[in-house]
């Protein structure tokens, strides 16, 4: 049941899905990997939209050269843990909402403790390698993933329903090299906001997801596509051939 | 086939199955730092291309 401040607090996004969406929101917990650009992005919206308990994990600490897209954090947290700062931020948007924030590396070791009860995925993460953990976690709990990526001015997102869509592996079989990428905290809102987007109404069962369709962000054009793709027969990860948690 | 690059650009080549891996190469490009749309749909770089097909060579980013 909402209280009367929370029906208050989302009364123009319960115009949107009704009390029963609203309380949908309220009764999924969301893992959030990361608490960088995209990570902040996806929290600030998660927290305020009222997903009823987030769990944001990273390993870092907060550095001067994030603070231009990294707008869960301050000048004053610089040297803080990105976990520690987040919470505070979150927990501030929203004090109606649990916000659970951990300093963990996600391994494959411990990501099934660290998605311990919670409904799905938010992808904040700036490597492959995370991401693919995080996929196959996705695949072996039949849960969902919305992902998101960016550099400079270019994002993508898609939206990742096991058994329903294409995989990360079926679209992005082998990860890029590394490299430091170009980071703009608008590319990051534009994207990380398309995610939540996709999670609210996934939750609600509002509209269209992205199923099977990678979204293309290009800042410097003004334009945004997409690309339709479909699950590779062929993948290790979502073929039932490979290895799952 | 006419193939649209990641710089925007628009290259045509001709031949009949070939590898998308391999009009990769032959285009200079690191097949690890991009995906291939071909005729508007993903598909992996083992798959063959020609003719009148439409190819479409996305850099995907990484960064977070």
């Amino acid at each position: 049941m909402l209280s009367g401040a929370e029906k208050n607090r989302y009364s123009r996004q319960i115009r949107l899905f009704g009390e029963d969406g609203q309380e949908k929101l309220k009764e999924t917990s969301v893992f959030i990997a990361g608490a960088g650009g995209l990570g902040s992005a996806i929290s600030i919206y998660m927290a305020a939209a009222g997903f009823g308990k987030i769990r944001i994990c990273d390993c870092d600490t907060v550095d001067l050269s994030n603070l231009n897209r990294q707008i869960l954090h301050t000048s004053a947290d610089v040297g803080r843990a990105k976990a520690m700062s987040a919470h505070e931020t979150l927990t501030g948007i929203n004090p109606e909402i649990e916000v659970e924030a951990l300093t963990e590396t996600i391994t494959q070791e411990n990501i099934g403790e660290l998605l311990q009860g919670c409904d799905l995925i938010m992808d904040g993460m700036d490597n492959y390698p995370v991401r693919y953990i995080l996929n196959r976690a996705a695949l072996g709990r039949k849960i969902p993933l919305f992902h998101g990526a960016i550099s400079g001015y270019q994002g993508q997102a898609t939206t990742i329903i096991p058994g329903r869509t294409a995989c990360l592996s079926c679209l992005f079989p082998r990860a890029p090299p590394p490299s430091v990428f170009p980071a703009l905290g608008a590319t990051c809102g534009i994207i990380g906001s398309i995610q939540v987007t996709e999670a609210v109404k996934y939750v609600t069962g509002t509209g269209q997801l992205l199923e099977n369709r990678l979204l293309l962000w290009d800042g410097l054009s003004g334009c945004l596509e997409e690309i339709a793709c479909e699950r590779n027969p062929a993948c290790p990860e979502c073929s039932g051939k490979g290895d799952r948690l | 086939m006419l193939i649209a690059m990641p710089d925007g650009s628009r290259r045509e080549i001709a031949g009949e199955n070939i590898r998308i891996e391999d009009i990769l190469k032959q285009l200079g490009i690191n097949p690890e730092e991009v995906i291939v749309a071909r005729n508007g749909k993903i598909v992996p770089e083992e798959e063959t291309a020609g003719g009148s097909d439409e190819l479409k060579i996305v850099r995907f980013v990484h960064g977070g």
